[in-house]
């Protein structure tokens, strides 16, 4: 088969300044965002935020409006035939051939490709369940996706690139993908993939980078974004009065009193509300896992920015300068 | 390539093959019986005077009170069933790519493969010309075989036939990348066929009314079917290397802005 041969140390995907815009409609905006080998990327955002976009451009479907995006150190639009020998990709919306068997598609994809694929295919098709025989027309959406995510992934890519690939796929099959993807990061093998679904981001990437209208607003570790997330605190004193009297420091926010039982929620570390704690009057203190959703929902929902000066450092709770209305279904997502 | 070409041949192999099953079926029926519908010209004229010129207006000369073999060839090379065959066939094929991928959201799937444009553009190109040739072939095969079964057929001879089929080649090759053209720069396979349908009867029209009303002959040299005149080839015994090089030289011009236009834009099915 043939390989792109490249340094192991190159990025998979590096995009630099990327832009595209459908005339008066604004697609990706400005995008910097570089994936190195091995990684898996969760790509997030709401519906019509441009995760999709932005993965057609990389795919070498839409031009670039500006800015540069390369795989593998190659032009995503100039060599995209070239690039796309190291790519695995499942669209958004799984459409195929009505006539297309698994079988046929191993045979043809496999000429394309220059190498044959029936054995690894099969090996796939059983691991996914996919009947190699039935057509594409007698399929269902589950299964089609399924015939697209064997497609994808059976000439070993180093680079795999799935928009939303667990829509449709019962939740045995999304941990069959979920092993799948895991077994080629082990092997250096880089995954980008977008998603709605938190849990299924949550147990599998490495980092995410989350997209709103058109411009990513966060491209971090999960770890650090764990280190962010508002966790909910319990706190018990000793007398209603003293829950009363409390003076709050600056990094929790009192939500709720009940008696001497107070919720807070926690923005800053446990250790310095452990700290704070032991000089108060409480008797209990509980605090929650930190909570994700919390964080994307924030993103989402237009509650978090990017700093003005880089793109990776997220100010929560501070008003979005170049966030602006933007009017309805005017993104092609 | 080959991988590609599989893909078309798995999905053309039935429709091209009705095709050209239709064209031999219609060039049979044709061979049969037009020699006995015109072998009484005088007559049907007498009964029906509106069809001469209908019959001089498709074959772009006026064919007297009598038909001579050879202008009942040429009336058989440009009978409306005979275009209809190959530009249905034409319009169906030649819209194909990009128009109906992108149309039914396919081309994601074809394009995320590791195939340039132009490859999929001369793929699609090869299996155009391959399936119209054998369809033709089929076509020219009704016609010879017929013949020879028919008493009262008309008799081709061979360098007739290889004039006129370099000509109907040559107007084959013109709609075809005109198609090609239309479906590069289209979304939508629907609208695509609309258009090169448009296309293709303002040219049949023009034609046609170019040989009674003089304003359109001034415009005629638009038609495509301008630059096909079987009738002529046979009388001057020429081949009518002007009007190949016309048609051939659209053709060119078409095929390859339309392979530009699909190497440079982008595709957008959502």
């Amino acid at each position: 088969m043939p390989h792109i041969h490249y340094p192991l140390t190159m990025a998979a995907i590096q995009t630099d300044q990327l832009t595209k815009s459908y005339g008066k409609r604004r697609g990706i905006q400005d995008i910097c965002l570089t994936v190195n080998p091995g990684e898996i990327l969760g790509f997030l955002g709401p519906n019509g935020s441009g995760k999709s976009t932005f993965i057609r451009v990389l795919m070498g479907f839409l031009r670039p409006t500006s800015g540069t995006a390369k795989i593998l150190g190659r032009d995503c639009w100039r060599d995209s035939s070239t690039v796309r020998l190291e790519i695995g990709y499942v669209p958004g919306d799984v459409r195929l051939y009505p006539w297309l068997t698994l079988q046929r598609a191993l045979q043809f994809v496999g000429k394309i490709r220059g190498t044959d694929l029936r054995q690894p295919g099969h090996d796939l098709a059983d691991r996914f369940r996919v009947e190699p025989d039935l057509p594409v027309r007698k399929m269902s959406r589950g299964n089609r996706q399924k015939v697209a995510l064997v497609l994808a992934l059976v000439h070993r890519p180093q680079l795999v690139i799935m928009d939303e690939p667990a829509s449709g796929l019962d939740p045995l099959m999304q941990d069959t993908l979920a092993d799948c993807l895991r077994e080629m990061s082990s092997d250096g093998r880089t995954v980008l993939f977008s998603s709605h679904t938190l849990s299924e981001v949550e147990s599998l990437c490495n980092r995410v980078a989350i997209v709103r209208d058109g411009i990513i607003v966060a491209s971090e570790s999960l770890a650090v974004l764990r280190s962010r997330a508002p966790r909910t605190v319990t706190v018990t004193f000793d007398s209603p009065q003293a829950a009363a009297a409390t003076r709050w420091p600056d990094f929790v926010s009192l939500v709720q009193t009940v008696d001497s039982v107070c919720r807070l929620q926690l923005n800053g570390a446990a250790t310095q509300l452990i700290r704070w704690a032991v000089t108060q009057p409480v008797v209990d203190m509980e605090i929650s896992a930190p909570s994700l959703e919390g964080v994307f929902r924030g993103y989402y929902g237009g509650n978090a920015t990017i700093d003005g000066q880089n793109r990776n450092q997220i100010t929560p709770s501070e008003p979005d300068p170049r966030a602006s209305p933007r009017p309805e279904g005017a993104i092609a997502e | 390539m080959k991988g590609l070409l599989t893909k078309i041949f798995l999905e053309v192999r039935w429709p091209s093959l009705l095709f050209a099953g239709g064209f031999a079926a219609i060039t049979s029926i044709l061979t049969a019986v037009l020699p006995k519908v015109l072998g009484n010209f005088p007559g049907v004229l007498e009964r029906l005077p509106f069809v001469k010129p209908f019959i001089t207006a498709l074959l772009g000369i006026d064919p007297g009170s009598d038909f001579s073999t050879s202008l009942i060839q040429a009336l058989l090379w440009v009978h409306p069933s005979i275009f209809a065959v190959l530009w249905a066939h034409e319009v169906m094929y030649c819209t194909r790519v990009p128009a109906g991928e992108i149309d039914r959201g396919t081309i994601d799937f074809l394009l995320g493969l590791s195939v340039s444009r132009w490859k999929v553009y001369a793929a699609e190109t090869i299996g155009w010309l391959v399936s119209g040739l054998a369809i033709l072939a089929c076509g020219v095969s009704g016609h010879v075989f017929t013949a020879w079964q028919v008493e009262e057929g008309i008799q081709p001879t061979l360098t007739t036939t290889v004039v006129i089929l370099c000509n109907l080649l040559s107007v084959y090759i013109a709609v075809g990348s005109i198609a090609l053209l239309v479906s590069c720069l289209s979304d939508h396979r629907n609208r695509a066929i609309g258009m090169v349908f448009a296309i293709l009867l303002f040219s049949f029209l023009l034609d046609f009314l170019a040989q009674f009303w003089s304003p359109a002959q001034h415009i005629a040299w638009l038609s495509i079917l301008e630059y096909y005149r079987p009738a002529v080839v046979i009388q001057s015994g020429r081949f009518p290397t002007g009007d190949v090089i016309t048609l051939l030289s659209i053709g060119v011009v078409a095929w390859s802005a339309g392979g530009l236009i699909f190497q440079r834009r982008s595709i957008c099915t959502v």
